[in-house]
């Protein structure tokens, strides 16, 4: 690997999952129209990687501090609760294709940016453990936000939105990653005793956003028996590949 | 404590697997003194259960990656299997039915297909117990406290299903109690198997973590969906999990 910066290494790691969320369109491009079970498989794939990428934080992102790590879950629950709340989308279904409601195409978008900036946390986070730890999670979520750009090129596409509009939509949403995993990065840099907290506070919004937004709406659109196997290998190739920690 | 110290481990493991069992039972508790049990208590009862199952499962991997990280992973494939494979020799496919609950349909069908799923995912469950002493004491005694727990809020589902549609409380406690006894006789063969084989332990961890995951996955936390509003099944959930994890380093 290149001896880059360390803030350029998170930089470069986590544009790359950003702007592998354009790959999502590709599945519309390909083969046009997406059955629901696919959807349902997608969006059950985007969430085992989250749960993988939440479940090695917790319990080797946390050698020392687990109580700190504790409290900061809590509060990335109730930040995750308080902007959903202010945006008026605690209850909204990502998945509703016929919903042509005009307000409902910026609601979808304004969630998947608000769900990206917290997968930026993680990766700074995770940065901040061990650069190899850092990395497999940044990988992590770039092929997590595959499936969920995918999901979201649904409903674009189905609103006349052209697939290179919602390609760049897509990317678009999640610039914010990159931002929040830099800042995550260079102000915990200058104040270490607060990593077991914004560890804590990853672990607490990713696992909030997956069984709130994701994971519900997967288990209308393919069978209970596939959803809980696709996220489960989902789940267990972020356990089986993730870098080391120190 | 003291008495039991005498006993051999195999009794041991009988007695703690046992406790879990009963355990189940106390989720009737409740309903002496609640009169009309919601679909939605009962969903973020599920809720609870499944991150407290989610939180052992992620100790019981952390724990068996220790003794090595590929072997969890098989022995977590292989209790995913178990789980389907029990699932299908009971002909249970009719997962459908089961999301609709306690409110509506053919009742006695639907407490039926309660127990069933009940008892069998306690089979993975007792061999969590029996696997865990395995792992050492301290893992043994926070796997049974914690599934103990758990079993509490499957014993209010089971209960909850059931109340309803005539049966007293007393046999509802009875009825939870007996969809958990697969816990102390699974428990013993999974002890001796994990004492025979030490190799073996990471795959008896990671079996027991697969099989509860997957059953969070598959039954638990559809239904609470089905019954609950979604955002507070997933603060129940995650806080859930978060408070298993925390509970298990500090003890």
């Amino acid at each position: 690997m290149l001896d880059l910066d360390p803030i350029l290494t998170v930089l470069a790691w986590a544009s790359l999952a950003a702007f592998a969320a354009g790959l999502g369109v590709l599945p519309r491009a390909v083969l046009g129209r997406l059955p629901r079970a696919v959807l349902g498989w997608g969006n059950a794939l985007a969430a085992g990687l989250m749960l993988g990428v939440a479940f090695v934080l917790l319990t080797e992102g946390l050698p020392t501090g687990i109580g700190y790590g504790a409290l900061g879950g809590a509060l990335g629950v109730g930040v995750v609760l308080f902007t959903h709340a202010l945006t008026g989308t605690a209850e909204l279904d990502l998945n509703a294709l016929d919903d042509l409601d005009p307000a409902y195409g910026y609601q979808v978008v304004l969630v998947n940016t608000l769900h990206a900036a917290w997968e930026g946390v993680a990766i700074g986070a995770a940065m901040l453990v061990s650069v190899p730890f850092g990395v497999s999670m940044a990988v992590a979520l770039a092929i997590h936000n595959v499936p969920e750009a995918m999901v979201l090129t649904e409903i674009l596409a189905g609103r006349g939105v052209r697939l290179t509009h919602a390609a760049a939509l897509a990317v678009g949403a999640n610039l914010n990653q990159v931002m929040m995993a830099v800042v995550t990065f260079a102000v915990v840099s200058a104040a270490p005793a607060a990593l077991p907290w914004v560890v804590g506070l990853a672990v607490g919004a990713l696992l909030q956003l997956l069984l709130s937004e994701l994971l519900p709406e997967s288990y209308h659109q393919a069978g209970h028996t596939s959803i809980a196997l696709v996220a489960l290998l989902a789940m267990g190739m972020v356990v089986a590949f993730h870098g080391a920690t120190p | 404590m003291a008495a039991l110290q005498g006993l051999p481990d195999v009794a041991l493991v009988f007695v703690y697997a046992l406790v879990t069992a009963l355990a189940t039972g106390l989720g009737a508790v409740p309903f002496y003194f609640v009169k009309t049990i919601s679909e939605r208590f009962v969903a973020y009862s599920n809720a609870i259960a499944a991150g407290l199952m989610a939180g052992a499962s992620f100790g019981l991997v952390s724990e068996g990656s220790g003794h090595g990280r590929l072997e969890t992973l098989g022995g977590a494939v292989l209790g995913v299997l178990f789980i389907l494979g029990t699932q299908r020799v009971l002909g249970d496919h009719d997962e459908e039915e089961l999301v609709f609950g306690a409110a509506t349909g053919e009742s006695a069908r639907r407490m039926l297909l309660m127990l069933v799923v009940m008892t069998v995912h306690s089979f993975s469950e007792g061999v969590a117990v029996g696997v865990s002493f395995g792992g050492g004491m301290t893992l043994a005694t926070l796997i049974t406290v914690a599934i103990a727990i758990h079993n509490v809020p499957e014993g209010v589902a089971i209960t909850a299903v059931m109340r309803p549609r005539g049966v007293s409380v007393t046999k509802c406690a009875g009825w939870s109690i007996v969809s958990s006894l697969p816990q102390p006789l699974m428990a013993v063969p999974a002890f001796l198997f994990v004492e025979a084989f030490r190799p073996a332990l990471p795959w008896g961890l990671g079996f027991a973590a697969g099989a509860m995951l997957f059953m969070v996955l598959v039954e638990l936390l559809p239904e609470a969906y089905h019954q609950g509003r979604r955002a507070r099944v997933a603060t129940l959930t995650t806080l859930s999990i978060i408070s298993m994890v925390l509970f298990q380093r500090l003890l």
